[in-house]
C-alpha cells in the first residue's frame, strides 16, 4: 500500500499566513507540500494539526488558486484552539478535498440568494469569491449574512469588495447600539431578497436557522430542488467508513454531502 | 462431500495453520463462547449458539494503528508541550506517515452462516469506493469454515433477517453435523485443497444450507417511517452501556484519535477506535449540538442505521438477525418488538 493511496494518510502543507478576522475565529493560510487540490467551492478538508487531532473544515478559499487554501476556524476543542497557535510555517497535514460541492455549473445564468449565519459564512467564502471571479455567468446575487455581535462578524474587509459585486446585507441578532447596519435574525430580513419561483438559495449555518429558513423558503415558492443547504456532522473519515455524519435517508453527509437539495432530504433531516 | 469425525473437524483449524492462515476459532470460557486466536490448547467449542464477539473484532480491530509519525512535542517542566516550529526550532518540512499494511490471510473456523453474513455487510461498507485499506488487506485472501445452526435461541432471527443462505465467497466450506459424525462440503479450491488434508470418507451427493428451526417467526417492516413508529416501550430502562453496538457483528462506527506517549510524546499514533450510537458524543458537533439527544432517538438511530440507511447506501440491510443485541441487553430491550410485524409469541 503507498502512501498516495491510502486516504487515512494526510499531505503535508504549510501555514503562510495567519489573519485574526475576530475574537475566536482566525483564517489560516495554506500553502500545500509538493501537490495541488482540485477543489470546488463546498467542499471540505480534514486538517491533522500535528500531535493534537484532525477536525473537518471547509475551504474558505477560491478554487482558481490550487496551491494554497484557506480555513477559517473558530475556537471550540482541542483541534480548533491549537489551530489559532499556530503561525507561519508550522506544518499541518491535509486529507481531501472532500464531498460534494454546491451545483455552480447547474446554476448558472440564475438569480442566487446565499443566507450564511454564525462560522457558516466559511463554507460561503468560496463560492462567494468564485461567484465574484464569474459574475457574469449568474444573474441578480444576494447575500444575507448574520451573526450574534459585532465582533463576530468575520471576513470585515472584504465585504466592501463583495458588495460592489452583490447585494449584501448584513444584520446581527445582538447588535450594540453603536451598530448602524440591520438588526434582527436573518429570517426578519428575507422580504426583498427573496424573488420565489426560479431563484436558487444557498444556505449555510445552525441547523435551526436553516430548517425555519428552509420552510419559509418553500412556502415563498421556491423549488425544493433549487434550495441547497450545506450540513455539518461529526465526521471523523470522510470517506463513508465511520458513518458518523449518516443522516436521515441514508446519505453520508462526508462523500454525499455536505450540500444536499431540499428534494433529498427532508427538514427534519436538517437537525436541531 | 466428505463425512469427517469429530477429531477430524477439530484438526482442521491446525491444517489452516499449516497452510499459513491466522485461524481464529471459537472457544469457550466461563459459560461465554468468544471468539480467539487458535492454539494448540484452545478449548474449540463446536455447539455454540451465540459468540459475545464475531469476525468483525478480526477484520477491523478495536483501536488498530492507521499510521505514526512524528510531532514537535516535548514535555517540559511545565508539562506536555506541541512545539510549533518556528518559535523554537526547525520546521518539519512534511509529515511522514509510517504504517505497515495488515499482511498475511485469515481464516474462520465454524463460524455460523449470520456471522459470514455479517462479513458480507461490512465488505460492502468497507469496500465501497474508496475501499478502507486496512480492511482490504486484513480481509484478502480470507478463508471462512461455515458450520450450521440447527436452531436458533430465544434471540436468533436469521430466518426472518434473511441472513441463513450464503452467497459465493462467503464459505469455503461448509459444515453439516450428521449422526455422530459431520459432512463437509467444500465450495471453493481453498475450502478443497483444506478439507483434502483430513482423513475422511468420501460420500456421494452434495449438502447445501438450510434454514435453522426458529422459535419465533415475524416479518421485518424497517422503513423509517417504521422505525419511527414502531414501539419503543421500555426504552426508559436503556442503560446506555452500549452492549448492543459492542456485540453486534456489523456496527463498524468508529472513532479516529491521535495518542502518544509521555515518555516520548513526539511519537503520534492515530489509531481507529469502535464508537457507539449509544454514547453522547457520537453525534456531537462543535458547539455543543446534539443530533441523538434521548434513549429513544439512540435506539430508533441504531435501527435505522442497520435497516434503511444500509439498504440505502450500501444496498445490505445491515442486520443479520443473529440476536447478539437482545441477549446481551441488560434492560431486554428488543428491537424485534420495533421492527418485527406478525410474530407468532
Ligand atoms: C463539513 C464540515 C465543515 C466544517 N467547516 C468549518 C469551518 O469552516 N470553520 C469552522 O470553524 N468549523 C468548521 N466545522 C466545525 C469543526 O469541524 C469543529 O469545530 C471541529 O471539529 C471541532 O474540533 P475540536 O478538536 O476543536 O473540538 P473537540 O475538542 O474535539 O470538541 C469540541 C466540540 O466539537 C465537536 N467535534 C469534534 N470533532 C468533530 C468533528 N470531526 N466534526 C464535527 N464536530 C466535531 C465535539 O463533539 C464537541 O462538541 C466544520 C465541520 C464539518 C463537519
Ligand atoms: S444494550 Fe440495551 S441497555 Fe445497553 S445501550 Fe443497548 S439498548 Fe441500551
Ligand atoms: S442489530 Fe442485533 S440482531 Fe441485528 S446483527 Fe446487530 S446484534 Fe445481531
Ligand atoms: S465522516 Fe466517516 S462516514 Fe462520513
Amino acid at each position: 500500500m503507498k502512501a498516495e493511496e491510502n486516504p487515512y494518510v494526510p499531505k503535508s502543507a504549510t501555514v503562510v499566513a495567519v489573519k485574526n478576522e475576530s475574537l475566536e475565529t482566525k483564517t489560516l493560510r495554506i500553502r500545500l507540500y509538493n501537490w495541488k487540490a482540485e477543489f470546488q467551492p463546498g467542499q471540505f478538508v480534514q486538517l491533522l494539526l500535528p500531535g493534537v487531532g484532525e477536525a473537518p473544515f471547509c475551504i474558505a478559499s477560491s478554487p482558481s488558486d490550487q496551491k494554497h487554501m484557506d480555513l477559517t476556524i473558530i475556537r471550540r476543542g482541542l483541534v480548533t484552539i491549537a489551530s489559532h497557535y499556530m503561525r507561519p510555517g508550522d506544518v499541518v497535514g491535509i486529507r481531501g478535498p472532500f464531498g460534494r460541492p454546491f451545483p455552480v455549473s447547474r446554476i448558472v445564468g440564475k438569480d442566487l440568494l446565499i443566507v450564511g449565519t454564525g462560522i457558516g459564512i466559511a463554507a460561503l467564502r468560496s463560492l462567494i469569491l468564485f461567484l465574484v471571479e464569474h459574475r457574469e455567468d449568474y444573474g441578480e446575487l444576494n447575500l444575507l449574512y448574520g451573526a450574534r455581535f459585532p465582533e463576530d462578524l468575520v471576513y470585515r474587509d472584504e465585504m466592501k469588495y463583495w458588495a460592489e459585486k452583490m447585494n449584501l446585507k448584513v444584520t446581527l441578532s445582538k447588535a450594540s447600539p453603536e451598530w448602524g447596519g440591520l438588526r434582527g435574525r436573518v429570517t426578519d430580513h428575507l422580504d426583498g431578497v427573496v424573488k420565489g419561483k426560479g431563484q436558487v438559495a444557498i444556505l449555510c449555518g445552525s441547523p435551526l436557522v436553516m430548517r425555519s429558513i428552509s420552510g419559509e423558503l418553500l412556502e415563498r415558492g421556491l423549488k425544493a430542488d433549487q434550495i441547497f443547504v450545506s450540513l455539518e456532522r461529526h465526521m471523523k473519515c470522510g470517506i463513508g467508513k465511520c458513518a458518523r455524519c449518516l443522516i436521515p435517508g441514508g446519505w453520508h453527509v462526508c462523500k454525499d454531502g455536505p450540500v444536499f437539495s431540499l428534494d433529498e432530504i427532508s427538514l427534519e433531516a436538517i437537525g436541531d | 462431500m466428505i463425512r469427517v469425525k469429530v477429531g477430524q473437524l477439530l484438526r482442521l483449524p491446525s491444517v489452516l495453520s499449516e497452510m499459513g492462515y491466522r485461524v481464529i476459532v471459537p472457544t469457550e470460557s466461563n459459560g461465554v463462547t468468544k471468539f480467539a486466536d487458535f492454539a494448540t490448547d484452545s478449548g474449540i467449542d463446536l455447539h455454540y449458539v451465540r459468540a459475545i464477539n464475531a469476525p468483525r473484532d478480526f477484520l477491523l480491530p478495536d483501536g488498530e494503528k492507521l499510521f505514526s509519525y512524528r510531532s514537535t512535542a516535548t514535555v517540559t517542566s511545565y508539562g506536555l508541550k506541541i512545539r510549533f516550529p518556528t518559535v523554537e526550532g526547525p520546521c518539519p518540512v512534511t509529515i511522514n506517515a509510517e504504517y505497515t499494511a495488515p499482511s498475511g490471510r485469515i481464516a474462520f473456523f465454524a463460524i455460523h452462516p449470520c456471522h459470514a453474513n455479517s462479513i458480507r455487510y461490512l465488505d460492502s461498507v468497507m469496500l465501497s469506493d474508496p475501499a478502507d485499506p486496512y480492511y482490504r488487506a486484513r480481509r484478502d485472501g480470507m478463508l471462512t469454515v461455515v458450520m450450521e445452526c440447527e436452531e436458533g435461541d430465544d434471540h436468533c432471527f436469521c430466518v426472518p433477517a434473511e441472513s441463513w443462505e450464503l452467497e459465493e465467497g462467503y464459505c469455503d466450506i461448509l459444515v453439516r453435523r450428521s449422526g455422530d459424525g459431520f459432512l463437509l462440503q467444500p465450495r471453493s479450491e481453498a475450502g478443497k485443497k483444506a478439507a483434502s488434508r483430513l482423513e475422511a470418507q468420501e460420500e456421494l451427493g452434495s449438502i447445501k444450507e438450510r434454514p435453522p428451526k426458529m422459535r419465533t417467526s415475524f416479518r421485518i417492516h424497517a422503513s423509517e417511517e417504521d422505525i419511527d413508529r414502531g414501539e419503543a416501550k421500555g426504552i426508559d430502562s436503556c442503560t446506555l452501556c452500549a452492549a448492543c453496538t459492542v456485540t453486534c457483528p456489523t456496527c463498524y462506527c468508529s472513532d479516529i484519535e491521535d495518542r502518544f506517549h509521555l515518555v516520548d510524546p513526539s511519537n503520534v499514533e492515530r489509531v481507529r477506535k469502535r464508537m457507539s450510537c449509544q454514547r453522547r458524543c457520537y453525534s456531537m458537533i462543535a458547539g455543543g449540538n446534539i443530533f441523538l439527544k434521548t434513549k429513544e432517538d439512540r435506539y430508533r438511530w441504531r435501527l435505522k442505521h442497520k435497516f434503511p440507511f444500509s439498504s440505502k447506501a450500501f444496498g445490505i440491510s445491515g442486520c443479520v438477525g443473529c440476536g447478539n443485541c437482545i441477549a446481551f441487553c441488560p434492560a431486554g430491550i428488543d428491537m424485534r418488538r420495533t421492527v418485527g410485524r406478525g410474530t407468532n409469541k
